[in-house]
């Protein structure tokens, strides 16, 4: 097998396709994690990945490797239950925005709290997908969707804010730079901690088309022209994508 | 060992951990909370309390996984949040034990009087068809045992199994000679980390989802419920007193009230479930040596509903409910049934 097919080592090819919709950005983020797998060449046996429900919590079915399908929202329990059990695994949670700041918020800020040595890749696409497009923790102000017809009225969680002072590891990447979306999950798998990866990702079935995107492929020159690259932030701010690390002591 | 003087809630923490337990997740509640208390001293059981009862049972399902045995312990409030992910455990075949030491309900209740108000949600509190197997001791010792045979029984089944306690029990103080003369079962299965196998919740075969295939659903369920039923047929628990003078009727009560129901051994005989569910089978021939059947519980009927569906004839429930359990007041209200 040649060098940049290795990644493939890390997928159920034989399960394929997936259930995502043409255009999806899934597809991105799934392949970007396992070619962050095998520049690390993490085994395959010791390696667990874990989701919650939602197109992005699809994801897990399709590693080749032990893996975990939770209820909804309930992926860092489950994941964290597998590390505090046998701290010699990798275990890597993949799910949505949804699933991991709406129906599972709580237990993320706790997984924060106890700094459990995760990585959490986040599938953020601004909705809830699978259930057909109605507004999410992260769905932009004034944002049209199913169940806000009349534009969101909230504002969307930022996500970094939730880290505070604890030692953790955070990014902000989208599917559009994928070398710098590689680097994010690469790190954020070598980091000893709980480490969070914020990926910016599309969905246009569900969402964009409503948005007017005439296709997917708009959604993803979108985020090349709204995401600067700041890599020495002490702070991303709301258009940037970086890395945050806390360190013990509290500091950036 | 030697003789102990033991609560109810000690006992299940040393049972649990003389069955092999290694992972507690809780979240406190009284009359549960003696438990984790009893965990967070023991060298070998890593304990976590968690954000709540969601967090707990999903954290033991995943160290389940991991391969270790493991426990939480709750009252009703913190069992009805479990619920979801205990149907999930059965869907994926995780062995854990639950225990829900019962207060009254519903909702915050009578905190925390004791009460027998979630004998059904036992079976039927998650969404879909799933068939737990459910113990419910009623002294000191057996909480010891049925602790131990509840982690045998959830390995041989890889399913969650339910241990019932209620306030009564499980803060009654016994002297107990704790055996260590039991069988422990241990995991057949491998642990996470050790091949490519997909644990979900959705219909499945083989680790594939299988999400609109219906003959294969059917026969996933039908397979879960046949092993329930298999592995539930080794702890065909139960007590019967028979009588010594002649009567018609038959007594039946559970738990920390059957305590009380003891009193009347002289006047009829006494039907005690201990494997709560799948209801035993015994239960069919006893009954029907009888002409009436009683039912006393702490809740509205919810056994004797359960038991009058099984044995298809009228069942009379005497309902003891407030937590309040007074032989004055049983002793009327028997009586009273007796003569209607
Ligand atoms: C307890 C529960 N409530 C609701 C649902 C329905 N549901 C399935 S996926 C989902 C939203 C998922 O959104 P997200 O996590 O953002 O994932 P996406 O589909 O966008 O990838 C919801 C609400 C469910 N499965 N379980
Ligand atoms: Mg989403």
């Amino acid at each position: 097998m040649n060098k940049n097919t290795h990644f493939k080592r890390y997928l159920k090819l034989d399960v394929l396709p997936t259930p995502w919709c043409p255009g999806c950005g899934n597809g991105i983020v799934l392949k970007t994690i396992c070619q962050s797998f095998d520049e690390l060449d993490l085994p395959k046996n010791g390696t667990v990945v874990v989701s919650g429900i939602g197109c992005a919590g699809r994801s897990a079915g399709f590693f080749d490797l032990d893996s975990v399908h939770t209820a909804h929202g309930r992926a860092l329990p489950v994941a964290e239950g597998i590390k505090y059990a046998n701290d010699a695994l990798t275990v890597v949670v993949v799910s949505g925005d949804g699933d991991l700041l709406g129906i599972g918020g709580n237990h993320l800020l706790h997984a924060i709290r106890r700094k459990t040595d995760i990585t959490v890749i986040c599938y953020a696409n601004e909705i809830y997908a699978m259930t057909g497009g109605q507004v999410s923790p992260i769905t932009p102000h004034n944002t049209k969707t199913l169940t806000t017809p009349d534009g969101n009225p909230d504002y969307p969680t930022d996500i970094q804010s939730l880290f505070g002072y604890h030692n953790c590891f955070f990014a902000r990447t989208t599917a559009y730079h994928l070398g710098h979306m590689k680097k994010c999950i690469t790190e954020a798998l070598k980091f000893k901690g709980f480490s969070f990866v914020e990926v910016r990702t599309m969905c246009i079935v569900n969402y964009g088309r409503r948005l007017g995107y005439k296709n997917s492929n708009e959604m993803l020159l979108n985020f090349k022209d709204v995401y600067k690259m700041n890599d020495n932030a002490e702070e991303l701010a709301p258009d940037e994508i970086g890395i945050i690390r806390v360190n013990t002591d509290g500091h950036r | 060992m030697p003789k102990q003087l033991l609560q109810g809630n000690q006992a299940i923490a040393m049972a649990a951990e003389s069955a092999g337990l290694k992972f507690f997740a809780g979240y406190p509640i009284t009359p549960a909370s003696e438990i984790i208390h009893e965990m967070v001293n023991k060298r070998h059981i890593r304990v976590l309390q968690m954000e709540d009862e969601i967090a707990s049972i999903n954290a033991i399902i995943g160290a389940s996984l991991a391969g270790l045995k493991t426990m939480t312990a709750t009252s009703g409030p913190g069992f009805s949040l479990m619920q979801e992910s205990i149907g999930m455990a059965h869907m994926m075949e995780v062995p854990i034990v639950i225990v829900n030491v019962q207060r009254v309900g519903p909702s915050t209740g009578m905190p925390t009087l004791p009460a027998q108000g979630d004998v059904i949600q036992c079976i039927h509190g998650s969404h879909g068809d799933y068939f737990p197997i459910v113990f419910y001791p009623n002294s000191v010792a057996e909480l010891y045992q049925y602790t131990i045979m509840a982690f045998n029984a959830a390995e041989e089944s890889l399913s969650p199994v339910i241990l019932l306690s209620d306030g009564y029990i499980s803060h009654l103080y016994e002297t107990i000679t704790p055996s260590g003369d039991f069988e422990i079962k241990v995991r057949s299965r491998s642990p996470l980390g050790s091949g490519n196998r997909h644990f979900t919740g959705l219909s499945h075969e083989d680790s594939l989802p299988k999400t609109s295939d219906v003959d294969n659903y059917r026969r996933l369920i039908t397979r879960l419920q046949e092993k329930q039923q298999s592995v539930a047929q080794r702890y065909n628990y139960y007590e019967y007193l028979e009588c010594s003078k002649d009567t018609d009727t038959l007594l039946i009560s559970y738990g920390g009230l059957s305590r009380a129901a003891y009193y009347f051994k002289n006047d009829f005989s006494l039907y005690r479930p201990i494997r709560m569910f799948p209801v035993v089978e015994e239960i069919r021939s006893i009954a029907s040596r009888y002409k009436r059947i009683l039912v006393m519980e702490m809740n509205t009927g919810q056994y004797a509903h359960e038991i009058e569906r099984i044995l298809h004839r009228n069942i009379e429930n005497i309902p003891i409910l407030g937590g309040r359990i007074d032989l004055t007041e049983m002793k009327q209200k028997i009586k009273q049934k007796m003569n209607e």
